[in-house]
């Protein structure tokens, strides 16, 4: 949604130049100083229509705090936000949208990886910056020349702490669901690689489709090799089935699944007794941080979704880089300073407002996010981070440890 | 080996399981497709109102599980005649076709509007989930069981009441020739109301069985709806009917292999 | 400014996007419009020829026009296959049966990694002067590729309507019994209708992929049938104009709705989107409702006296 008027009048006068279709050049802004324009890409319909609004509030509301504060060196940011549908058609019509029409300096917010994929060529190629949330490990691969960066950690790194975590439960037989998706089987191989150094066993895997409406041949086929924990690789939906379906069946085994999928949501709509004990491991700042607490009382919950947590970040990191750039508001100023505002010897700072503020006086920073640390390898790739476990106990998240 | 004879039994049942629950809305669709002759592909969205009513009334006035099902049939239902008389009976005649594709938009449409009221997140019913009962080397569930009955009521409720009753004979009047079923003095609209109800009203049990298994989101009835399809498909091959629960007699249906004049036309 | 693209780059993208969905609308026309058959399933065969062209040209080497080529022939063959198997049906059948063909086509394309990558997909699909020229231009030249094939897939549908055979698929449309009596081999006719619109919808997905350089299963879901059925039915079914002009129309809709949303004060994105996603439905019905035949209903070549069956209705 629009945050002032004039936004409104932009976007109007936008849809007349297209609707008038003569190749209009976009209206330029009018008197007050030159705001930064950012897009936001999520899903509002489709797949990923439980994930998006969320993200993209939170990222509305990191807009509103910023310029509340003065904005960046005195531009307000305007968000235009588009819906991506899950669909990586509807997402490169959106993604040009928002490159070509608004002029937008980063987009945000992508979350299928298909999506992500499809709209990384638009970016790099116009040098937009994109961010993303996506989990497949081929993302970070793609020849982005710098122009991406994700917050969600990669296989390599979330799969080996999740690794760590069992060995340190001592569970002796680890079987895995997993939804259909890009990170399935690279995530299975990973456990393979890890957890019999440390004596557990990995019994095997079942990928599925997950829109289907009963998986009781899976769980009979995992159950069959008698794992005392099952890891369940899927989204909120497949999960709910799952957790169902495992308790009909009786397994009283150890469950452990992504932070994402089993979210304070999906605790809400089951009942304790199916998901008691089950383990979650999410990607999270090194202390309580209070950039986290903040966005949870702004988005009036007390279990934030690791999207939306990143998602504070993807903006928070985008105006914090362009402040180090002078306020140049290009995708080419924010690949080439995001790094020097996320990472580094600066002081720790959890919030893009304190972080501006200090820019304002000439300090280097380090941003801390809601999400984790935010430091990134050359590639994209977030660089470490704490997972954070927690457990289900009376329908409520309990936490166990940090690694 | 024994071992792998269970593993196939409990497949068997798994796919019991699973069909059970695709049965009820496919009844609903075939039913449909019965008696008005058009594939109304929007059960997918009324299988999501069906769900949601049940939803509503099972969480927020704590109305136990039976009624939640009634809620369900009900509201699906009326929903289902509302649609019919305002979207697709217009189109009905322009061939079946071109009232399939108007129902494709109305499921779109709907889906929509559920999320449009609703929002995208999930949601669940406030009801226990039941262990499975394990005989011997099978388990099944209570809840399976359930379905499976009320997949079997309702398959047997819509047998009788087409073969025995006078509406239902009326029905199948309408289904074999409109024409001469409007000159017998039956009204075709009466009828087509009553088949929309029921049908729709058994996508709407349907759909709230589904969220029991699944999850209540505006996608409920869309991402299944392919394996209805398929059963309503497979259930009309197999037993060479006009759908499930219709029983031979008279001139039910036009030959299969014979493309009918009239539906096989775009509009023009 | 470094770089930057502009608004007529936005307009550029769209009109080719426009042109790719007048492929889909100039090949659901013929089989549908024309012979009869409908394919609730298209957007399977646009995502066989997006595979084909892409594994072609990517993995194989071959040249773009090449994969093009080869995209069309496997796709015709699958629409073949596919009216073969389906030939005895009614044509509501064949509407669930098709519908089903591409949800076949998305678990194959998803789960045979070793040929598709998997939910993957494949990125890096090479596109004609893809980094040899700028963005902006490969832009401008892509379009100019996919309006010359609209043109030409056009040329040769229009040749077909107006020869005699495409008389006989009418026929086959207003009454295959009568057409059969009347000494056609019914069959021949309809499997060769599918095969060619199949191939045409095959052309148009290899085409997705060399514009994009990116395909996933995620991108072939019914949502885009939806879009080119809607396309057709507003352009004119029977009409192949009608086609490309309801291509047009349903990406300037859809593009045109993004900039509505900002006159809705007081509603949420989520409400937002729905009802975005739900004016494509609508306006597909009251289409359907007020104006069936389309903006450019069909103008038979030639008059004729009135189909069998028309007096039925």
């Amino acid at each position: 949604m629009s945050f002032d008027a004039a936004i409104s009048r932009r976007t109007v006068l936008g849809g007349a130049a297209v609707l008038a279709a003569a190749g209009l050049v976009a209206p330029r802004a009018g008197a007050q100083p030159a705001a930064i324009r950012l897009g936001t890409l999520t899903p509002l319909t489709g797949a990923g229509g439980s994930y998006g609004p969320s993200m993209r509030k939170a990222m509305e509301w990191v807009a509103q705090e910023i310029n509340a504060a003065g904005g960046v060196l005195g531009h307000p940011i305007r968000l235009v936000s588009e819906d991506d549908q899950t669909n990586p058609e509807a997402a490169v019509r959106a993604a040009r949208k928002l490159i070509d029409v608004d002029k937008v300096a980063a987009i945000m917010g992508t979350w299928a990886s298909a999506v992500t994929t499809a709209v990384a060529p638009l970016c790099w190629e116009s040098k937009t910056f994109l961010t993303t949330v996506s989990g497949s490990d081929t993302i970070t691969q793609l020849p982005h020349q710098g122009y991406l960066i994700r917050t969600q950690p990669n296989t390599h790194l979330q799969i080996g702490k999740l690794a760590e975590f069992l060995l340190a439960l001592k569970v002796k037989r680890v079987f895995t669901l997993a939804a259909q998706t890009p990170f399935a089987v690279p995530s299975h191989k990973r456990l393979e690689e890890i957890l019999p150094r440390g004596g557990t066993e990995v019994a095997g895997i079942v990928v599925y489709d997950k829109d289907k409406t009963t998986f009781r041949s899976e769980i009979d086929q995992a159950l069959r090799s008698k794992p005392d924990m099952i890891y369940l690789n899927g989204y909120t939906p497949d999960c709910t089935v799952l957790m169902k379906e495992l308790f009909k069946a009786g397994y009283t085994g150890g469950k452990v699944a992504q932070g994402y999928a089993v979210n304070a949501k999906l605790l809400g709509s089951l009942p304790r007794e199916v998901t008691d004990g089950t383990y979650t491991a999410t990607p999270s700042p090194a202390v309580e941080s209070a950039g986290y607490k903040r966005l949870a009382r702004a988005l009036g919950t007390d279990d934030l979704d690791p999207y939306s947590c990143q998602c504070h970040d993807h903006i928070s990191l985008v105006a914090l880089a362009i402040a180090h750039a002078n306020g140049e508001a290009t995708g080419t100023a924010v690949r080439d300073h995001v790094r020097k505002i996320s990472q580094g010897n600066g002081q720790k700072i959890d919030s893009a407002v304190e972080g501006l503020k200090l820019l304002g006086h000439g300090k280097a920073i380090n941003y801390e996010g809601a999400s984790g640390p935010c430091d990134f390898t050359d590639a994209g790739d977030i660089l470490d981070c704490k997972i954070r476990f927690d457990q289900a106990q009376q329908g409520k998240f309990k936490f166990v440890k940090m690694i | 080996m024994p071992g792998s004879l269970e593993q196939i039994a409990q497949l068997a049942v798994n796919g019991l399981v699973a069909g059970t629950v695709l049965a009820v809305p496919a009844i609903g669709f075939t039913a449909i497709y019965a008696v008005l002759r058009f594939p109304n592909f929007s059960v997918a969205s009324h299988a999501t109102i069906g769900a949601f009513a049940g939803y509503v009334v099972n969480t927020a006035w704590h109305w136990p599980a039976w009624a939640a099902v009634a809620a369900a049939f009900v509201v699906a239902g009326a929903a289902g005649v509302v649609n019919d008389r305002l979207v697709l009976r217009p189109l009905r005649p322009a061939g079946a076709l071109t009232t399939a594709i108007g129902a494709v938009a109305l499921t779109i449409v709907l889906e929509n509007v559920v999320r449009f009221v609703f929002g995208n997140d999930l949601r669940g019913y406030d009801l226990p989930i039941r262990r499975d009962w394990q005989w011997g080397p099978l388990r099944i569930g209570p809840q399976q069981v359930e379905n499976l009955v009320i997949a079997v009521v309702a398959m047997l409720a819509v047998f009788v009441f087409l073969a025995f009753t006078r509406t239902g004979k009326a029905m199948r009047a309408v289904a074999d020739d409109t024409t001469l079923a409007s000159l017998k003095g039956i009204d075709a609209e009466r009828v087509a109301r009553l088949t929309n109800f029921g049908g729709m009203g058994l996508a709407g049990v349907g759909g709230m069985l589904l969220g029991l298994d699944t999850s209540i989101d505006p996608l409920t009835g869309f991402r299944v709806i392919l394996s209805v399809f398929a059963a309503a498909v497979v259930r009309g091959a197999i037993a060479g009917l006009a759908g499930a629960g219709v029983p031979h007699g008279g001139r039910l249906r036009r030959h299969p292999a014979r493309a009918d004049a009239a539906p096989a036309r775009p509009p023009r | 400014m470094n770089g930057r693209t502009d608004v007529e780059n936005y307009l550029v993208a769209m009109a080719t996007f426009a042109c790719l969905y007048a492929l889909l609308a100039l090949g659901l026309n013929l089989v549908w419009g024309l012979a009869g058959m409908i394919n609730l399933g298209l957007v399977g065969f646009f995502a066989v020829g997006a595979y084909v062209s892409a594994l072609a040209t990517k993995r194989g080497g071959v040249p773009i026009a090449l994969g093009i080529v080869a995209a069309l022939a496997v796709a015709a063959v699958a629409g073949a296959v596919m009216a073969l198997i389906t030939a005895r049906l009614r044509g509501d059948y064949l509407a669930i049966i098709t519908l089903g063909f591409s949800e076949v086509v998305r678990l194959v394309a998803s789960n045979e990694i070793w040929l598709t990558n998997g939910t993957d997909g494949i990125s890096g699909i090479p596109g004609p002067w893809r980094g040899r020229v700028s963005p902006v231009a490969f832009n401008v030249i892509f379009l100019v590729l996919a309006a010359l094939l609209v043109t030409v897939v056009l040329g040769v549908l229009e040749r077909v309507r107006h020869s005699p055979y495409g008389r006989v698929l009418r026929a086959i449309r207003d009454d295959d019994q009568v057409a059969g009596v009347a000494g056609k081999h019914v069959l021949r006719f309809k499997v060769e209708a599918f095969a060619l619109s199949a191939g045409v919808l095959g052309v148009a997905g290899a085409l997705w992929g060399h514009y994009t350089s990116f395909i996933a299963p995620e991108v072939f879901v019914p949502l885009i049938t939806i879009y080119v059925v809607l396309a057709l039915t507003a352009g004119g079914t029977g009409n192949n104009w009608g086609a490309v002009l309801g291509a047009f129309l349903v990406v300037f809709f859809m593009e045109a709705t993004r900039f509505a949303t900002g006159w809705l004060p007081g509603l949420g994105p989520v409400q937002i989107a729905a009802l975005r996603e739900s004016l494509i439905g609508l306006s597909l019905l009251v289409i359907l409702r007020v104006r069936p035949a389309g903006l450019l209903p069909e103008r038979l070549p030639r008059v004729e006296p009135p189909p069998a069956g028309e007096a039925a209705r």
